[in-house]
């Protein structure tokens, strides 16, 4: 949410006629225009922005900077391609326009769009870019278009001159399939220095993709910013906080070995936790379903494990599973199999509670993303019985931890 | 001379730090690590390890409006032998100004600080051309070694306020 007056710099030079971006540089140099405008004066609404053109019958100032969108996207229009680009000229009117701001207190950038070749030499960029810094005006630069020799150096250059605590930048696009307006959202042009604007980024970014498909959380962002935003952070925390629980479940299971510790309660308090932040969204709670009941399953077989060796190979198999993700992992889980496989503690308490089918089924039922009906779960819960009943055979229980 | 001057300053001349904007304090090529707030501000400014250093070349543009209008009497600009000011152009009541404009109109006053200035001493200005003061621009041309980095340790204004209704200080007066 900077307060800040632009000047976009356009490049209307006979270079811009060529089609190598789509539809031809010009326009698509137009469209990223339109974008850039319409996202800073929506991050703040005091923004300014103002449009000149770099070639042409020489360096013209379209529109000085203005709040209101449709002048600058007026003036857009019955441009004519012609002539060549003066960089070092269209800095200068820039700065000038710039200087003659009506609100003192904005910020100063300009942003050119450099497609032709520059015919300045380095050390003129250099000085040019001094003076920006000097008086405190920041540069981004798009450079795409004609790919001369020493044009990415040139414009590295002036950019290291003006650049004051990273509030300058550069972009090279190549040409090719992404159109230029794209490429740009993501970057730090579009997004005003990773502040605001991502929300009309993230709208811009849905559009381009192609209605609704955009939309992944089934919300218009334009429509209900903050929705899409609760959403968004809340599918985040969701994945970081199962992520968590996966990694956290590999290295309980490890730690069981040594004698015992409740990793399924900590487990499901954990699942539980994590789904008690997600929003209920029905696709999204479908999503859910699958995913605990795979983590479910996961970290139960896990924690099923017992410490005899007999049991060591059904272990191992189980361990590959979280060692193929993680080697530090799997070294860790091969030392501490070595190590409690002299430990012969048998039967941990955690074990009959899972035998306990009432507890497990009504800690399930809690749960709000995993249905105690479903077939795959109840398959879980009969296979977790059979093996605490093989169990209880030939070990005798021991009490050890309570709960 | 000098010695009338010194207590001339003693006598009805006040530090005038409490009458700055500390909001509207700006300064143009100032280097992001060394700020104007190492030279103006009270702690700051006494030490001397903390100073303003220019950025891409010599020359300092520092704009001071203050709160209430001023009389300004004198100036203190310390700072080091080799890298501290040499001429200073000072501007009255001119707002935003740029380098672009620093020679477009005469300045109030101008001064070349000598080693003595920059030890402390204090510069007697034009006090018929500061008597109504609401902002103040300092213009650091060059520096003593003629290098590219001016450094200041230092800037205190001195001189007197006039009456004048400060606007955050009036508070509304409930009904009875």
């Amino acid at each position: 949410m900077v307060l800040e007056a632009t000047m976009i710099c356009i490049d209307n030079s006979e270079w811009t006629r060529n089609g190598d971006y789509s539809p031809n540089r010009f326009q698509a140099q137009a469209d990223a225009v339109n974008l850039i405008c319409g996202a800073k004066t929506q991050s703040n609404p005091e923004n300014t922005v103002g449009v000149m053109t770099m070639a042409g019958k020489g360096v013209r100032v379209l529109v000085t900077p203005t709040s209101d969108l449709g002048k600058i996207l007026a003036c857009m229009h019955g441009l004519e391609i012609g002539g060549e680009m003066n960089l070092a000229a269209a800095i200068q009117v820039a700065q000038l326009a710039l200087k003659h701001r009506q609100n003192k207190k904005q910020q100063q950038r300009i942003i050119v769009f450099a497609g032709s070749p520059i015919k300045h030499d380095k050390k003129q960029l250099e000085m040019i870019g001094r003076k920006l810094k000097k008086n405190s005006v920041a540069l981004d630069i798009v450079d795409y278009g004609e790919e001369d020799d020493g044009k990415p150096e040139k414009l590295e250059a002036l950019l290291g001159a003006v650049n004051n605590n990273d509030t300058s930048h550069i972009v090279h696009v190549p040409s090719g399939q992404n159109a230029l307006s794209d490429v740009l959202i993501s970057t730090p042009i579009f997004t005003g220095d990773g502040e605001g604007g991502s929300g009309f980024a993230a709208a811009a970014a849905a559009a381009a993709a192609g209605g609704v498909s955009g939309f992944d959380l089934g919300v218009d962002p334009n429509l209900d910013p903050e929705l899409a935003l609760a959403l968004r952070v809340s599918m985040e925390e969701e994945r970081a906080r199962q992520e968590a629980a996966a990694k956290k479940a590999a290295e309980e299971a490890a730690k069981q070995e040594k004698g015992g510790e409740h990793t399924s309660s900590q487990d499901v308090t954990m699942t539980e936790g994590a789904s008690a932040s997600a929003s209920g969204v029905e696709d999204k709670k479908e999503d859910l379903m699958d995913d605990e009941n795979a983590l479910l399953q996961r970290a139960l077989a896990m924690s099923m494990d017992d410490t005899t060796s007999s049991h060591r190979e059904q272990r191992d198999t189980e361990m590959s599973d979280a060692s193929a993700e993680d080697p530090d992992l799997a070294l860790a889980l091969q030392l501490s199999v070595q190590e409690s496989g002299k430990d012969s503690s048998g039967q941990t308490e955690m074990t009959k509670l899972l035998a306990d089918q009432s507890f497990v089924s009504s800690i399930l039922a809690s749960l709000p993303g995993v249905d105690p009906n479903d077939p795959s779960v109840k398959e879980l819960l009969a296979s977790m019985q059979n093996q605490a009943e093989k169990k209880e055979e030939p070990k005798e229980p021991k009490e050890d931890e309570k709960k | 001379m000098a010695a009338e001057s010194a207590t001339a300053i003693q006598r009805s001349q006040v530090d005038l730090s409490d009458c700055v904007d500390w909001s509207g304090v700006e300064c143009l090529n100032q280097s992001s690590s060394h700020s104007l707030v190492n030279a103006l501000k009270q702690g700051y400014r006494e030490d001397d390890g903390l100073f303003l250093e220019s950025d891409a070349d010599e020359q300092l543009l520092i704009y001071i409006p203050f709160n209430q209008v001023v009389k300004l009497h004198s100036i203190v600009i310390k700072g080091p032998e080799e890298e501290g000011p040499k001429t200073i152009k000072l501007y009255s009541n001119r707002e935003h100004m740029g380098f672009s404009n620093v020679n477009d109109f005469p300045p109030s006053d101008s001064t070349v600080l000598s080693e003595e200035n920059l030890k402390g001493k204090p510069v007697i200005l034009k006090y018929v051309k500061f008597q109504n003061v609401r902002s103040l621009t300092i213009f650091i041309e060059d520096n003593q070694s003629a290098g590219d980095i001016t450094k200041v340790q230092k800037i205190a204004l001195f001189g007197t306020t006039v009456e004048t209704t400060d606007m955050k200080g009036l508070k509304k007066v409930e009904d009875h």
